[in-house]
């Protein structure tokens, strides 16, 4: 396997679709959030100001009411003391948040009282509905800050105080200058505790220069408890103001010198949502990524997985390309195309190599017939020259015991026309030839044949000992004085077979060793090893063949390496 | 191999959802019981009404109990008992007895409930935070107003109610060592009376007649105020005694002006009910580490020359509706 460096399509693929996605997704959900946030401080802003609207709105017709309420108190103060009192305990009736209606002279001294069931203390302390300095300087009717009704006993209810100057009647015994109505809050925190801006928001009143008129929690304001900074309230202009965390909304009320002012949350009417919207977002982002991720890994798949498979099945081609049966890739149209080409180069290859190892058994089998073609009618004359000198001598036992060995010889030779023969036979081949032989060297050398009796059943390739045998007695005894002698062993080496031929000649150095397989050969025994090796190596493969090691005065030891055959059958047929 | 990858991503994309998803599941309402000494002076209409609002804006379930008179310490345990019994989860605790209410309400913490003093503590390790006024303190602040009103020798009267209460007790050692240190007050007699009006009027008329040279009269709570107050007037000795009370009752209001009362030490009893129960409302929430272990709610010197200044006004008179004014 080939170590490979970069990163694969699905990855690029995959990474660049959801990078892409992604960044996108950000700044579309940064952009829409953003513009989200703005448009519901904005809404919060209008829907807290419509509140507040609608606060003083009824806050003001409730002032306006008041007035006519006091323009009706004003008119029964011109009438006679009976009728006024009738007229007034009505009034009181009809508007329980009119805690007492009270009258004062030019002095400011209280001439008269009318609250239902009450009359005032004879020793006023201090009287903190009327203010005789504030009451000449105010226009009328004013209206004081929330102050306790001082003028009965053991009764303090909180109220505000409209105060109106009254038109001196002319000749009337009326000496009242002013008349005030203390108004409890009852009807306004009615108005104002129902106010709900979201859901902690709430109004509250306040007078031009800021003091609290009314609040829906005005004890705990009262107790220290909370605090509104409206100081600085009361320095703004009308209008919604929102900072991070409050959003105000100021609205006068309507003819008078209050204000209704509405707290509410920026957290819980805009936060909130916007907190709802992320999480939406998110769940989209989510959704949409993986649609990414899905769509980007099933295209990446389209298009890798058949890039792969063809890469994957031309390393199969390049590691075996003799078995390799190629199964086309599916795919899009142009991975079919690319899937149809490569199955006709690997068909094309195929069948080319096929054409040259032909080529080369064809051209081998030719040199084998050459070559027998050659040494056949040299050998032929030696041999039967021998055998004719043998008759001459009267030696008739052995000319005959030479013919039969010549003629088995030349019936393996032949092998009806079959490459592969059992190794039996081979065995036999080369034990004729080196009888033959030995009576020509006239027993100049000894032969042993050693051979594995389990090898025999298996097949080798013709001719195959008999060639490196001729060289071994040409070059290797011919030359020699004292006895030479050959040994041939056949045995099994784990899934091979093993020929061994060794003698014990003039040997040679590594060069020639080497020189007899690698280059072309001038003799003629020299080509018959050259055949050997070639001819096993096309037939068996790369691994199989000759190996020669050979020392110079020592001798020269030729192994032979084949696999083991069982049937000639199979390998026959190249 | 990869598929793991993508599982792995999954996940993590999922969990960061889920994160962000996970709201506060909404709660029940929990339950808090408020206990004090008494449910019908001015000062606990106020506690209540300040408790009241707490528990509105916080939602919670406040059940509001109390002895009828000052002294039943005995009903009160029974009432911490019962609250436990009914599933309360914090007890917000006026004690009348420092002492003998400790047992129950060790009893009741040891149920699991929280507890909150308010007002007048409790000698028990059990509570989570005390809220109410600093009482030595004003104890020395209603002798400081006698003495920084009266001249000359102080012959001073002291209207002592139920002796085993935490904050009656703190009051009287703060006023009687304001004047000690004076070197011109001497506490001429004292006399020890039930939280109850009529009877402290009685008790401090008696007490009045026995001393004759009392010129500085000292009450210590509502009641007794009241008490003191109805028995200067009945003696019509509104110009010669300096009567120094404690807390907001229409009665000494009324005094204040007429003359029969000449200061009141306020207190913040809106303010201790409404710190009460949100202390209460931030223990069931987890935040109990938050609180601290004493609050001082704020006092108040009223007199006649700030009785009807804004803040007087503001610290004598409750706004809330809770507050019956026909008595």
């Amino acid at each position: 396997m080939i170590s490979r460096k970069g990163l694969r399509t699905t990855t690029i693929l995959v990474a660049m679709v959801v990078g892409v996605v992604s960044i996108i997704l950000c700044c579309c959900i940064v952009l829409f959030l953003n513009r989200y946030r703005s448009a519901m401080v904005d809404n919060a802003r209008t829907g807290s100001a419509q509140a507040v609207s609608q606060v003083s709105n009824t806050v003001g017709n409730y002032l306006r009411d008041m007035e006519q309420a006091m323009e009706l108190v004003e008119q029964s103060m011109s009438e006679s003391p009976d009728s006024r009192d009738e007229l007034l305990s009505t009034f009181l009736k009809c508007r329980p948040d009119v805690v007492a209606v009270t009258s004062y002279s030019a002095a400011g001294e209280l001439l008269d009282c009318w609250s239902p069931g009450r009359e005032p203390k004879e020793d006023i302390f201090q009287n903190l509905s009327f203010d005789l300095e504030r009451a000449r300087l105010a226009p009328s009717p004013y209206m004081t800050a929330p102050h306790v009704v001082t003028i009965f006993e053991s009764w303090y209810p909180w109220v505000v105080t409209m105060t109106e100057s009254l038109t001196p009647v002319p000749g009337g015994d009326n000496a009242a200058a002013w008349v005030s109505l203390d108004l409890s809050f009852s009807n306004i925190s009615g108005y104002i505790n129902n106010v709900s801006i979201g859901q902690r928001g709430y109004c509250f009143l306040m007078d031009g220069a800021g003091n609290i008129v009314y609040h829906p929690q005005q004890q705990l304001l009262y107790s220290g408890l909370k605090s509104e900074d409206t100081g600085a309230l009361a320095a703004l202009e009308d209008g919604s103001y929102a900072d991070d965390t409050v959003i105000y909304s100021l609205t006068g009320v309507a003819d008078s010198g209050w204000r209704v002012v509405g707290v509410s949350y920026v957290d819980e009417l805009v936060n909130r949502s916007v907190r709802e919207m992320i999480r939406l977002s998110l769940w989209l982002a989510v959704l949409v990524l993986a649609a990414a991720l899905l769509t980007s890994w099933l295209l990446s798949q389209l298009l890798g997985r058949p890039l792969r498979d063809l890469s994957s099945a031309m390393e199969s081609f390049e590691a075996d390309a003799d078995h390799f049966a190629y199964r086309p890739v599916e795919g899009t149209r142009e991975v079919q195309e690319l899937s149809g080409s490569f199955g006709h180069m690997v068909l094309r290859i195929q069948q080319l190599m096929s054409t040259v190892r032909q080529e080369e058994v064809n051209l081998r089998k030719t040199e084998l017939k050459a070559l027998q073609a050659q040494i056949n009618p040299h050998f032929l004359y030696n041999t039967l020259d021998s055998i004719a000198w043998m008759c001459e001598q009267g030696r008739n036992a052995d000319a005959v015991k030479m013919i039969h060995a010549l003629a088995r010889l030349f019936r393996i030779s032949i092998s009806k026309g079959h490459e592969l023969i059992p190794i039996a036979k081979e065995i036999e081949h080369a034990e004729n030839y080196l009888e033959i032989q030995k009576y020509r060297y006239k027993n100049q050398f000894t032969y042993s044949f050693d051979v594995d009796p389990g090898c025999l059943d298996y097949y080798c390739n013709k001719i195959t000992l008999q060639p490196i045998i001729e060289n071994a007695i040409m070059h290797g005894l011919d030359l020699m004085v004292e006895e030479g002698r050959i040994d041939v062993r056949v045995c099994r080496e784990g899934e091979d077979i093993l020929f061994c031929v060794r003698d014990n000649g003039v040997g040679m150095s590594p060069e020639q060793a080497r020189a007899i397989l690698d280059e072309d050969a001038q003799d003629r025994t020299g080509i018959g090893i050259k055949n050997v090796n070639d001819r096993l190596r096309i037939y068996f493969g790369k691994q199989y063949g000759l190996r020669i090691t050979s020392e110079l005065d020592v001798g020269t030891q030729v192994e032979i390496r084949m696999p083991k055959i069982k049937e000639a059958g199979e390998h026959e047929a190249r | 191999m990869r598929r793991d990858r993508y599982l792995a991503v999954w996940a993590a994309l999922l969990l960061l959802l889920c994160s962000c998803g996970a709201d506060a599941a909404p709660s029940a309402r929990r339950s808090v019981a408020l206990i004090t000494k008494s449910t019908d002076s001015e000062f606990f209409l106020s506690v209540f009404a300040g408790a009241r609002a707490a528990a509105t804006e916080y939602n919670l379930e406040l059940t509001i109990s109390g002895p009828e008179t000052e002294e039943d310490y005995e009903t009160q345990n029974k009432m911490i008992a019962q609250a436990v019994e009914d599933g309360a989860e914090v007890i917000v605790f006026s004690a009348i007895d420092y002492q003998r209410n400790a047992p129950a309400i060790d009893a009741a913490a040891q149920a699991g409930v929280r507890i909150v003093s308010i007002d007048s503590g409790v000698g028990s390790g059990q509570v989570s935070t005390y809220i109410g006024t600093d009482n030595y303190a004003a104890g020395r602040m209603a002798a400081q107003a006698a003495l920084e009103r009266v001249e000359g020798p102080l012959y001073v009267g002291i209207v002592n109610y139920s002796e085993g209460t935490a904050n009656g007790q703190e009051r009287v050692r703060g006023a009687a060592e304001a004047l000690a240190e004076s070197g011109r007050a001497r506490i001429a007699a004292e006399v020890s009376t039930l939280v109850d009006a009529p009877r402290a009027q009685t008790d401090t008329v008696g007490l009045l007649l026995a001393h004759p040279e009392i010129n500085v009269l000292m009450a210590f709570n509502e009641p007794t105020s009241v008490g003191a107050a109805q028995a200067v007037r009945t003696l019509d000795r509104s110009d010669k005694i300096f009567l120094a009370g404690f807390d907001s009752n229409v009665v000494t209001i009324d005094g204040l002006q007429d003359g029969c009362v000449d200061a009141l030490i306020v207190q913040n009893p809106y303010a201790m009910g409404y710190l009460g129960v949100e202390s209460a409302y931030k223990l069931l929430a987890g935040q109990g580490s938050g609180l601290e272990p004493v609050v001082d709610t704020s006092t108040q010197i009223v007199d006649r020359e700030n009785l009807f200044t804004i803040d007087g006004q503001k610290a004598l008179f409750a706004f809330d509706q809770y507050q019956s004014w026909a008595k």
